[in-house]
């Protein structure tokens, strides 16, 4: 017993065999060059802008900016690639694959300009991982087949899980240290040893307001503030990526009505045709003329 | 799009990526300092006024101390286009961290995080530092204030010997033990990357090896293609992934809590620093000032008071971290560590060099004369939207105590030699 569905599927699709091979090697050629590319290009951008200090310095991870902003900003993308590749493919890899590719695109900078242009240590500008926030984001998703749930349970498990994975990699900063009587984080001790001439003391935006009369609680609330604005942010940007991602065209049906199609990505097939008619309203096999046929906007 | 296109468009494409290459083939000299002179004079003349800059040593191998001080004069006459010291930050001008700063005070005053500086404020400086990238370095302190950036103190040369591979720069744990920043947490940091990068890219594995778009496309638009493409197999690889990762979560939490018992949040307060102030026995009042541009001198009318009890000769100006000097401050204040492109020990003119006695008040014509107003880009205050200038006014007794005075006021351009009378 096989243990995909694929021969079903491939079936199903009635490509003929040629048609099949082809569509693995668009596969090859748009996931890897164009899709992954692109989105670890643009979402590096994006995140930088928007996020990009509190990812890159030890000394800016704090319990409550940086617990807050990294997950609502890492969660736009992924909204927006989930909606494209689950709505046009019912593929539940989007936020992995937005994801590993800020990740591909930050270690890349942390090699080339961090440590081999500016001399930091990678230790000094390692970046927050949020893979595993993304795969639950992409299971929550693949198990309800709802985005509506997803926003609600994934997004908030995605938010909430950001400080605990990290405290892996940095719970070494938070260690206390000594320096001319004085006590700080080891985090605080590198941000102050580590020479930033363009990046005063003062640019850290760490520990502002009242959060922390919580009990002390902070992260946790800063955790929870995090993921309520993550599953709006979630829902904007899964709705951005309709804007964006949208494909419609008019049909004329049998009747001469033109009626608009949205999201469907597929139109040529015989049982299509059957059931909404064509663009030209000629039926599949009569046509023998080349009008234009090119009535989809997208 | 027709093949003629397409080629026209590798055409501009290999262009355009030629002429992105171009700056390799040509050899790229390193920066030599670090923008200082482009800031603008009234910005550099009477805010941050730097004195006594000492680069010691100036020759270091990779791991040696070496101290960066000086003292700083806060402006009485700040720029109302800067906003004001209320929350600074001393800190190194240098490319990268070529030195690792292991020390900083201000008045005694441990500097980790920013605080605020008085106007009319003195402060001396200490800044330990330990060499960490060899090379030829330029060196500055420099005074941040947010909300107007940078304000860079003079630049020096300091050299470092040595391999960068053997930089280590240990720091001591309160709880015990000692750790090297450049390595700390790194293993901790590329294990869980590599961990979370490997799940991942399995993950996105697992459905790229069927067939990912076209055909599930063209399946899903069909009657019942939604159900068929929900494969089971995919249902429990998700169960079991969710599984792994909230397991893999809660290990690496717990485990790291539990090496790390002891953490602290980071640290956000400010220093209290208590400013002095310059002590003087002269009393100076501007009475006028005009800048020579063509003949590249500040030349200064001062209204000058000796309420002292000795005799007291004027020896040097400085500003912007530039020092004129005349025989007077050569004999009292050289000190020939410091950058001699920062330096004119024959810039300071004054008509009547004779000392100013006790009780005396006296008209100083006083010149500051140098092709450094040219060369560090101070003649630009003509183009300044703020014509004031400002700098430190040094004199010495006979026992060589000096007094120093901080001193500013409205400048005119002279821009003609016939008019520069």
């Amino acid at each position: 017993m096989a243990l995909f569905r694929t021969a079903e599927i491939i079936k199903a699709s009635k490509l003929p065999p040629e048609g099949v091979k082809l569509s693995r090697m668009i596969d090859a050629v748009y996931f890897l060059p164009i899709a992954y590319l692109g989105v670890f290009a643009t979402f590096h951008m994006h995140f930088d802008l928007l996020a990009g200090d509190w990812d890159f310095w030890v000394d800016w991870k704090d319990r409550q900016f940086w617990v807050t902003v990294t997950p609502i900003v890492e969660v736009m993308y992924p909204g927006a690639i989930m909606y494209y590749f689950w709505t046009f493919y019912r593929q539940p890899f989007g936020a992995t694959l937005s994801i590993t590719g800020l990740l591909v695109g930050k270690w890349i900078t942390i090699v080339f300009a961090w440590y081999w242009w500016a001399n930091f240590p990678a230790n000094f500008v390692m970046p927050a991982t949020m893979v595993g926030s993304a795969l639950i984001l992409d299971c929550t998703l693949l198990l309800t087949r709802s985005w509506m749930l997803t926003a609600i349970f994934g997004v908030w498990a995605f938010a909430m899980v950001f400080n605990p994975t990290q405290y892996a990699l940095f719970g070494y900063s938070h260690q206390p240290v000594v320096v001319d009587g004085q006590l700080l984080s080891l985090a605080d001790y590198m941000g102050f040893t580590f020479v930033r001439t363009g990046t005063p003391e003062y640019i850290r935006i760490i520990e502002v307001g009242s959060l922390r009369t919580f009990g002390g609680h902070t992260v946790w609330i800063s955790a929870f503030f995090s993921a309520f604005v993550s599953m709006l942010v979630f829902t904007i940007w899964w709705q951005v990526g309709h804007f964006v991602g949208q494909s419609f065209f008019w049909v004329k049906g049998r009747r001469g009505a033109m009626t608009r199609m949205n999201d469907k990505m597929v139109c040529g097939s015989d049982e299509f045709a059957a059931k909404h008619g064509t663009p030209d309203g000629v039926a599949p096999g009569a046509r023998v003329t080349a009008r234009p046929a090119a009535t989809t906007i997208s | 799009m027709n093949a003629k296109n397409i080629f026209k468009l590798c055409v501009i494409g290999s262009l355009g990526m030629a002429t992105l290459g171009l700056p390799l083939v040509f050899f790229a000299s390193p920066a030599a300092a670090h923008g200082e002179r482009s800031q603008e004079p009234f910005l550099r003349m009477r805010t941050a006024q730097w004195y006594d800059t000492r680069w010691a040593p100036q020759k270091t191998s990779v791991n040696d101390e070496a101290m960066l001080s000086g003292k700083i004069h806060i402006s009485e006459d700040w720029p109302r286009a800067v906003t004001q010291p209320r929350r600074t930050f001393i800190n190194v001008g240098s490319p990268s961290s070529v030195f690792t700063r292991t020390s900083s005070k201000v008045n005694g005053v441990p500097m980790f995080t920013s605080g605020p500086l008085e106007l009319g404020g003195d402060y001396e400086y200490v800044i330990k530092l330990r060499a960490r990238l060899p090379g030829h370095h330029h060196i500055h302190p420099m005074l941040a204030v947010n909300g107007a950036g940078p304000v860079a103190g003079p630049g020096g040369w300091m050299d470092i010997a040595g391999n960068y591979k053997d930089f280590t720069n240990p720091v001591k744990l309160l709880v015990g033990g000692t750790v090297d920043t450049e390595t700390a947490g790194m293993a901790a940091g590329l294990f869980w990357h590599i961990v979370w990068g490997t799940l991942g890219f399995l993950w996105i594995a697992w459905f790229s090896v069927r067939p990912m778009f076209l055909i599930r496309a063209r399946v899903l638009a069909q009657e019942g293609g939604d159900a068929l493409l929900n494969d089971p197999v995919d249902r429990v690889v998700a169960y079991g992934m969710l599984g792994v990762c909230f397991v893999l979560i809660a290990i690496g939490f717990f485990y790291t809590d539990s090496q790390y018992p002891y953490t602290i949040p980071l640290q956000a307060g400010e220093p209290k620093i208590k400013a002095t102030h310059l002590k003087s026995d002269l009393t100076v009042k501007v009475l006028a000032a005009d800048y020579d541009v063509p003949g590249r001198a500040l030349r200064m009318t001062l209204q000058v008071t000796n309420s002292g009890e000795q005799p007291l000769r004027i020896g040097e100006f400085t500003t912007a971290g530039i020092r004129f000097l005349n025989k007077v401050g050569v004999a009292n204040n050289l000190d020939p560590t410091y950058p001699a492109e920062i330096m004119a020990q024959d810039g300071l003119h004054i008509e009547d060099e004779s000392p100013i006695n006790p009780g005396e008040t006296r008209e100083v014509k006083l010149d500051s004369r140098d092709s450094l107003w040219e060369v560090q880009r101070l003649m630009d205050l003509v183009h300044d939207p703020d014509q004031r200038f400002g700098g430190l006014l040094m004199a010495w007794d006979e026992a060589g105590n000096r007094h120093i005075n901080s001193i500013s006021g409205n400048i005119i351009p002279v821009f003609t030699r016939a008019t520069a009378g």
